[in-house]
């Protein structure tokens, strides 16, 4: 137990100050070690997980559902605490990022390096943003109604301003009924 | 104080205004729980900005700034700045712990409910419809990120170099960001010359 505490504690602090461009760019690393190194759970469960995780939350809310899932064995409430070490550990690192940098900001705000550095990394997120969509389309997209969803779902979101939340529930209610 | 919401500079924007920590719990309690879906930036920045005043649109840019070059969720990095202009660290922490709250409790009630009832058909077929949108998000994602980012063939380079690492090599997140970031800097290093060209430009059109 403590042992996967710890597990849990080492991979999130890294993944936490490795987010460049937010929490989705660690989602590839993240189902590598959850599902092929630690064999905390099956893609398909990390994928489900995933879209549990959207509902609410700032992006990577899927991070406390593999704490609690890696903890599982234990029981509920073992389980629960090792979602909280989880999201603690992902989130706490780069909010004391922000306070340090936060303080320092002044002296460097008219630097140019600093868009440099904007420039630079986001390439780099958009590349890992696109190796996570893959991992989810590859568990996700199994059947022609799914594929037509994960379309349909899409082009809402790039050309209406339909809240993303109301897609997922509509998509819920729409695949238990037809897809049962 | 009068509330003129036609004032659009504050008189003394350096000194943040007093705010308790109860109204910054319910503020940041309120995103925690109604945080998903694009523009969550803005809708924090109308609030806090435009309705509240905690600070002025420069401060509130400023910060946005720090955030989007430092890792972690865009959301949670200006919540918790604008608890520490506010009241401090004590006021980071609020925020930190009020944003986080609200969706940590719902999201775990769903993972306990989907391992307590996981493998059934009405799971099964609900998860479909949900895992089959959050990929169209996904790569909503996607798009708006490469938009974002694309301004010339290194970035495409970038972006396909990053997906290779990843998808074929396996390489983990910390390794490609420590081999990638530091020759990307580089490569769009500030360079005198381009500036002085964007400044006559500017001047041109001015």
């Amino acid at each position: 137990m403590i042992q996967t505490f710890g597990h849990l504690v080492a991979l999130f602090m890294i993944l936490s100050i490795s987010a460049f461009g937010g929490g989705k760019v660690v989602l590839p690393t993240l189902q590598e070690q959850a599902v092929n190194h630690y064999h905390w759970m099956s893609n398909q469960q990390f994928v489900d997980l995933f879209g549990i995780s959207i509902i609410d939350g700032p992006s990577m809310m899927v991070v406390t559902l593999v704490g609690l899932k890696a903890c599982m064995e234990y029981g509920y409430v073992i389980a629960i605490l090792g979602a909280l070490v989880a999201t603690v550990a992902m989130f706490l690192p780069s909010s004391i990022l922000v306070l340090i940098v936060g303080r320092f900001w002044d002296s460097w705000k008219t630097s140019p390096w600093h868009e440099s550095i904007q420039r630079a990394m986001m390439p780099i997120s958009t590349g890992l943003i696109l190796a996570a969509a893959f991992i989810i389309a590859k568990h996700s997209i199994h059947t022609i109604p799914t594929a037509i969803m994960g379309v349909i779902a899409l082009c809402l979101m790039l050309f209406t301003k339909l809240n993303p939340v109301i897609m997922i529930v509509a998509a819920a209610g729409i695949s238990w009924v037809f897809l049962r | 104080m009068s509330k003129n919401p036609d004032i659009s500079v504050p008189p003394i924007p350096d000194e943040p205004p007093k705010v308790s920590l109860w109204e910054l719990i319910f503020f940041f309690g309120l995103i925690g729980l109604t945080s998903f879906g694009g523009g969550l930036t803005a809708y924090i920045r109308r609030l806090a900005v435009t309705q509240k005043g905690w600070l002025t649109d420069e401060e509130f840019f400023s910060a946005l700034a720090i955030v989007q070059i430092l890792p972690g969720a865009r959301v949670v990095g200006i919540s918790v700045y604008i608890g520490n202009h506010l009241r401090g660290l004590l006021g980071a922490t609020v925020a930190l712990l009020s944003i986080m709250t609200p969706p940590f409790i719902l999201v775990s009630c769903l993972g306990l409910l989907y391992f307590h009832y996981g493998e059934n058909t009405d799971s099964k077929a609900l998860l479909a419809g949900v895992t089959a949108v959050a990929c169209g998000l996904m790569a909503s994602m996607v798009f708006e990120a490469g938009q974002k980012s694309i301004r010339g063939v290194f970035d495409v380079m970038m972006i396909l170099i990053t997906f290779l690492l990843v998808r074929l090599a396996h390489l983990h997140v910390q390794y490609v960001i420590l081999l990638l970031g530091p020759i990307a800097i580089w490569w769009h290093r500030p360079r005198p010359d381009k500036k002085d060209e964007a400044q006559k430009q500017k001047e041109a059109v001015s």
